[in-house]
């Protein structure tokens, strides 16, 4: 009993030596082995690690893509129009030494408002050379890919890398908003009245086609329906010379008579004549010839 | 799920989604506790956690140098406790991952392999297991339930006008060693890099196809920079689709909008209401038309009809006349005049007669007139 009395503490000491020794460098992180501040080893891959108790000590920085928002920024444009700014970066520790280094003990925390300044600076000067209209619209990729380039140049004294930069909004400032509104009101106004006027024109247009097929149908068949009368009217007209050029002089006589009688017709008519027609040969003698 | 916990250094319960408990530091990007444990469980695992304490005399933690402080063990005891340790550590290190998970093991912190459903064996504590839902597709919502003013959803397009775009984002988990090991604040990253996409594509954009037609384009084109983003950063997410909700001109100039649409439909009258005017005319048209073709061919009929009549019977009399030319001329001038003067009021002056000379042939044509008007002869 008295020997175990002295093995356990010893036990005790040996496996607390041992556990502050060891120590694990997960997946997700990188380790420096500090020994009173002066970096003695750097551990970057994951696993057990060792260490001298007491005398080293272990930072580990996150060796994950960190995110960084910045606060939307102003900024002014070549042709001096103002934008909001609104950009991401992402960011990871490649050199943790120089990491350690260039922000001291603070770590991630106060790496962050320096990559912040880094990039607002990249931000102000790349989206200040160009003009507002290719923030705005199609250059914004190529835009980034500047900012990424040169904000990764700066960062790299840090012991970061910066992974990608992205913009997350360009916009008019807020007092331009009303004015954009305004400006989309007059557009669809304009619009509205051009629907409209289109819609006249066009009801208009089909008006006056209909009008001009009108007089073009009754007219084509007015001509056709004469065409057919004269045709009907000639026809009639050779029937006659046909049938009466037998005879003239007999349908001259013919025809007289048929006229007489249908002139003459009713009781309307009063005929004052003396008789010594042909008619009334035999009215005075009964041997007419003079 | 996550029941390799229960040992000294997973001094917190350890049921943080994904189960992380190796090495016992801070750890970063705080995940939100998920699954909670049955209460049974718990108190096992703490009554569990009190006796490892008490045996190992709570050493293990790093750099926390542990001094022996035994109370008097007998040899019952030793069994007992060496036993609970046995069941303690076996029911530590199984764990369980479902369908839709996957387990990503770590061997002191260094990832060793990748746990597929069913039962697996994470032997406590060298190797850690954190289970990921993988196959369960998690929604990113963007632009939806702006304030009145500015807010994420109101993007700016090519020609300077302001949409208000809501979409979502469906997201899952593609590769869980490069989700877990890549990237922090996967969901902040997921929402930045989305709105940052869409409003690229945006302004890249007219007002007007983003209103009507190109949205299937769009929400095609935003999956595609969103991923390929995301793929860019190796971060194992895997965008399922994009869900585009919304994109209307912003509720300000919403009733101008609506004006457009209001001309429309007015054009479309106007141009309706000429189409039936003409479709009217025309018909009527075509009617009158049909009409005086019809009327002329009557007339075609009717004269033609009339002439060879009237031909045929002059020939028919002349046929007749030119047998006996002499007769029949003579029958048919008395005839004619028979049939004249027989209905005629008649005056005969004879002026060759005696005394002719002195009839005054003094007509009083309105008495005669009125004579024959008030009917008939004397």
């Amino acid at each position: 009993m008295r020997k175990t009395t002295y093995i356990l503490p010893v036990l005790a000491v040996i496996l607390a030596a041992v556990f502050s020794s060891v120590f694990i460098v997960d997946e997700r992180e990188k380790a420096l082995v500090l020994q009173f501040g002066e970096v003695k080893n750097v551990i970057t891959d994951p696993g057990l690690a060792f260490k001298i108790p007491l005398v080293q000590e272990v930072v580990k920085y996150d060796d994950r893509i960190l995110p960084l928002d910045t606060q939307p920024l102003e900024v002014t444009p070549a042709d001096d129009r103002r934008l909001v700014v609104d950009a991401f970066a992402r960011w990871r520790i490649q050199d943790p030494v120089q990491f350690r280094r260039a922000v001291g003990a603070g770590g991630i925390e106060t790496a962050r408002p320096r990559l912040e300044r880094i990039l607002n600076a990249e931000l102000r000067e790349v989206l200040g050379s160009v003009d507002s209209g290719a923030v705005l619209s199609a250059d914004r990729a190529a835009l980034m890919n500047r900012i990424l380039v040169q904000s990764r140049a700066r960062a790299s004294a840090l012991g970061v890398e910066i992974v990608d930069v992205r913009i997350k909004r360009a916009d008019l400032p807020e007092q331009n908003l009303e004015a954009t509104f305004e400006r989309m009101r007059a557009e669809r106004e304009r619009e509205a009245a051009d629907e409209i006027a289109r819609g006249n024109e066009a009801a208009q247009r089909v008006r006056a086609l209909a009008d001009r097929t009108v007089v073009e149908t009754v007219s084509v068949a007015q001509r056709d329906s004469d065409i057919t009368r004269g045709e009907a009217d000639a026809k009639r007209n050779a029937i006659f010379a046909e049938a009466f050029g037998r005879d003239p002089e007999f349908f001259a006589f013919y025809r007289s008579l048929t006229a007489y009688e249908n002139s003459l017709k009713g009781s309307n008519t009063t005929l004052v004549m003396p008789p010594d027609s042909e008619f009334f040969d035999y009215f005075k003698t009964d041997t007419p010839g003079k | 799920m996550a029941s390799n916990n229960g040992g000294p250094w997973g001094g917190s319960g350890g049921d943080d989604r994904g189960g992380q408990n190796g090495g016992g530091d801070k750890r970063p990007g705080g995940q939100r506790p998920n699954d909670p444990q049955i209460p049974d469980i718990d108190q096992i695992v703490k009554k569990g956690q009190e006796q490892l304490r008490v045996l190992m005399g709570g050493g293990g933690g790093n750099g926390k140098g542990g001094g022996p402080d035994m109370p008097k063990i007998t040899r019952g005891t030793l069994g007992l406790g060496l036993l609970a340790i046995v069941a303690l550590w076996l029911f530590a290190s199984f764990y369980r991952v479902d369908t839709s998970e996957e387990s990503v093991e770590l061997l002191f912190g260094k990832y060793s392999s990748t746990g597929t459903e069913g039962l697996n064996f994470a032997p406590w504590p060298v190797v850690t297991a954190e289970i990921l839902p993988v196959t369960r597709e998690n929604t990113e919502d963007i632009g939806v339930g702006r304030g009145s003013r500015s807010d994420e959803g109101l993007m700016l397009t090519g020609d300077e006008n302001i949409v208000d775009i809501d979409f979502q984002v469906v997201w899952n988990i593609s590769d869980s060693r490069k989700f877990l090991f890549n990237i922090a604040g996967p969901r902040e990253t997921i929402r930045a890099v989305s709105e940052s996409a869409m409003r690229e594509i945006i302004a890249r954009s007219l007002l007007a196809p983003i209103l009507n037609r190109d949205r299937g384009v769009i929400a095609q084109e935003l999956e595609t920079l969103i991923q390929q983003t995301l793929d860019g950063y190796e971060s194992g997410i895997n965008i399922v689709r994009v869900n585009f909700d919304k994109a209307d001109p912003p509720r300000e100039v919403i009733d101008a909008f609506r004006q457009v649409q209001a001309a429309e439909q007015t054009r479309d009258t106007l141009e309706k209401r000429a189409d039936a005017y003409a479709n009217q005319v025309v018909a009527e048209a075509r009617g009158t038309a049909a009409q005086l073709l019809e009327q002329a061919e009557g007339y075609r009929a009717q004269v033609v009809n009339q002439a060879e009549g009237e031909a045929s019977r002059f020939i028919a009399v002349y046929e007749e006349y030119a047998k006996a030319p002499e007769v029949t001329r003579k029958r048919l001038y008395l005839e004619t005049l028979e049939r004249v003067l027989g209905s005629v009021d008649k005056v005969i002056i004879d002026p060759s007669a005696d005394g002719g000379q002195g009839v005054v042939p003094y007509l009083p044509l309105n008495e005669l007139r009125n004579n024959s008007n008030s009917g008939g002869g004397n």
